[in-house]
């Protein structure tokens, strides 16, 4: 890139942040005196311009500009959506920043340049041993969360049905990311799986949501709680080898008895029956549903089913 | 999986959007010196001359010299001046700010993420230019796992102490008790992994944390420069690919088992008709294709194998399971 479009971008971007009213295109071009002579050349070097600055998040807006007829488009750069308000962070909080996400990277995701933002890299990134690295994709994640803090729902396919919902809040659990909001449909609370979006989510212009007083509780997602069915408590009993392992996963509280024998009888809270199904099956013959007894005559049937069809 | 980090762009934004945000905290400043903007903001010497070059021919019509901004190099100093028109940076996108914000959330639950440190203070001061409280808009967990269990493998790796664990192995359905030589301890895709040499295996080996139902950290050291550059350690999240004597099954899936595709190594895939597809899996340990084959149920069909015994693998589980519901 040359020094020249470098200093035409910047010219471009103090121009149209310190114009008290929009300017046309043609205004910009003489007083930028920084185009092309040719007017198609002018013209496809603005359109250019007007991207990079759009790429890089800065609120080129475009409006009439005032008292010309006929109608002329004009632009400018708002100062109060340009500034970043400064948060005031210390050296110590910088480096802190630094650190976490030199420590926990994000596909697509780049922490260095609003680090650069909000004053540069300060005190050493991670490295070496034993840290992690979390590697956690997503590319609807971004704009989602532009919608949670702007406040406003967003439109996406889902499973082949239209949603329109207020994002409340984005979860990345066990290598997934969930988006939890108010489903207008549906008029209640939902969670979403990011993978099973059909295509990019819309921010929708339209009016600001209210975000409930209490934030939208932290839901611990399992995959048998991710239906819209009726919530039932299941129990199941897992087998002594197998059984720190399940209370790893599902944690101590879950359990509900421990047997002599060193088995376990955990307690599940059920919403998506072919997900529990899946998971109890992920024991094989180390573990049992005994209640209640709906759930246990499903996985009866499925295992019947299979062993029919050999 | 492993993404490769995007190639280094230079593009005019990238530029742009590194200066826009340099002004401000140069023009802030008395006289930070070239080092120190440097380091800051991650440019060379010769880079950071260039663009202060540019900066002078910068400023709002007329261009007169006192609209331009002024910069001022002064031994190893610089200043800038008439610089207002840039006294703040760019406002930060949604996605720099999702990225500092997962990332604070996702280092706060590591062990020894602090939650009143600066880092959670930094977050806090975050929530108010971003008009949310992240706390309540984004939450990352990386993985699933005894906090002291992380903990200690984490040391042990660190220090390059061995260790003796008491594993619960998924696909062989087995607990074994295992001699390990700790090279890392990283989360990918939501769960935290051991990766190192194995004694009982003489070979590496990839461990679930969580699957870790005990660990006893020994005195016995173990040379981990060494280890990791002889063992062909192929670095975290290296993907692991079954060898050619691992015994393979051909399945037909349906439509509803695409997941399988997306989840494990498969050999080959084409397209049958209705949706289905047929691919060829390894199979490391049968009980990993039978817990796969029951979850399926008539999702899928065996429809070869290299091993005959695995053809009927999935019924004769599903019967065994069914003997516990059905005692009689």
């Amino acid at each position: 890139m040359s020094a020249a479009k470098l200093e035409r971008l910047l010219n471009l971007t103090a121009l149209l942040l310190e114009t008290p009213r929009p300017l046309s295109a043609q205004e910009i071009r003489e007083r930028l005196r920084a185009y092309p002579e040719d007017t198609d050349a002018f013209r496809r070097a603005f359109e250019r311009d007007k991207e990079d600055l759009r790429a890089m998040g800065v609120p080129l807006t475009v409006q009439d500009v005032p008292g010309v007829i006929p109608v002329v488009e004009g632009y400018r750069i708002p100062k109060d959506r340009y500034y970043l308000r400064d948060p005031g962070l210390t050296p110590d909080e910088l480096a802190a920043l630094r650190l976490a996400a030199s420590v926990v990277r994000l596909d697509g995701l780049s922490a260095s340049e609003g680090l650069l933002k909000l004053g540069g890299l300060v005190g050493e990134p991670g490295g070496g041993l034993g840290l992690a690295v979390g590697s956690l994709p997503g590319s609807n994640v971004g704009p989602l969360f532009g919608a949670i803090t702007a406040q406003v729902p967003v439109r996406f396919g889902y499973r082949g049905e239209e949603r329109t919902v207020d994002p409340y809040r984005i979860e990345f659990q066990r290598g997934r990311w969930y988006l939890s909001g108010y489903d207008h449909a549906r008029a209640a609370e939902r969670v979403f799986r990011l993978d099973r979006f059909d295509g990019p989510a819309r921010a929708l212009p339209g009016p600001r949501f209210e975000r409930p007083a209490v934030a939208a509780p932290g839901v611990q997602l399992a995959p048998w709680q991710l239906g819209e069915g009726e919530a039932v408590e299941a129990r199941v009993l897992v087998d002594a080898a197998q059984a720190p392992w399940i209370m790893q996963h599902l944690g101590a509280g879950a359990v509900v008895e421990e047997r002599g024998d060193g088995s376990v009888v955990v307690g599940m809270t059920v919403t998506n029956r072919e997900n529990f199904r899946s998971f109890v099956l992920t024991f094989l013959d180390h573990a049992e549903v005994l209640a209640p007894d709906d759930l246990r005559d499903d996985v009866v049937a499925w295992l019947e089913a299979q062993v029919g069809a050999a | 999986m492993t993404r490769r980090a995007p190639a280094v762009r230079t593009s005019a934004s990238d530029r742009v959007a590194r200066l826009l945000a340099m002004v401000p905290w140069i023009a802030a400043q008395d006289g930070p010196t070239v080092d120190e903007v440097c380091q800051r903001f991650a440019l060379s010497r010769r880079k950071l001359i260039e663009d202060l070059e540019v900066l002078m021919m910068v400023g709002v019509p007329p261009y007169t010299p006192d609209t331009l901004i002024d910069v001022v190099i002064e031994g190893d100093r610089v200043w800038l001046r008439f610089a207002e028109v840039f006294a703040r940076p760019l406002h930060l996108t949604p996605e720099q700010g999702l990225a500092l914000v997962a990332a604070g959330s996702a280092s706060q639950g590591l062990p020894g993420g602090e939650l009143h440190g600066p880092l959670a203070t930094a977050l806090g001061k975050l929530a108010g230019v971003l008009g949310v409280d992240p706390a309540e808009a984004v939450s990352v967990t990386l993985g699933e796992s005894h906090p002291g269990m992380l903990d200690a493998l984490r040391t042990a790796a660190a220090e390059g102490h061995r260790v003796r664990i008491d594993y619960y192995s998924y696909g062989r359905d087995e607990r074994t008790t295992r001699t390990v030589d700790p090279h890392a301890v990283y989360a990918q895709g939501g769960a935290w992994y051991l990766r190192g040499y194995c004694h009982k295996a003489r070979d590496l080996r990839q461990f679930r944390v969580e699957r870790v139902v005990d660990v006893q950290v020994l005195d016995e050291t173990f040379d981990r420069e060494a280890a990791t550059a002889t063992a062909g350690d192929a670095g975290a999240g290296a993907e692991f690919v079954p060898g050619p004597d691992v015994p393979r099954v051909t399945l037909d899936l349906a439509p509803a088992a695409a997941w399988v595709v997306e989840t494990y190594p498969v050999d080959e895939v084409s397209d049958l008709d209705d949706g289905w597809r047929r691919v060829r899996l390894a199979v490391t340990a049968r009980p990993w294709l039978e817990r796969l084959l029951v979850r399926l149920g008539r999702d899928a069909r065996v429809v070869e194998a290299d091993d005959p015994d695995l053809l009927t693998a999935g019924p004769r589980a599903a019967r065994r399971i069914l003997d516990r519901y059905r005692p009689d």
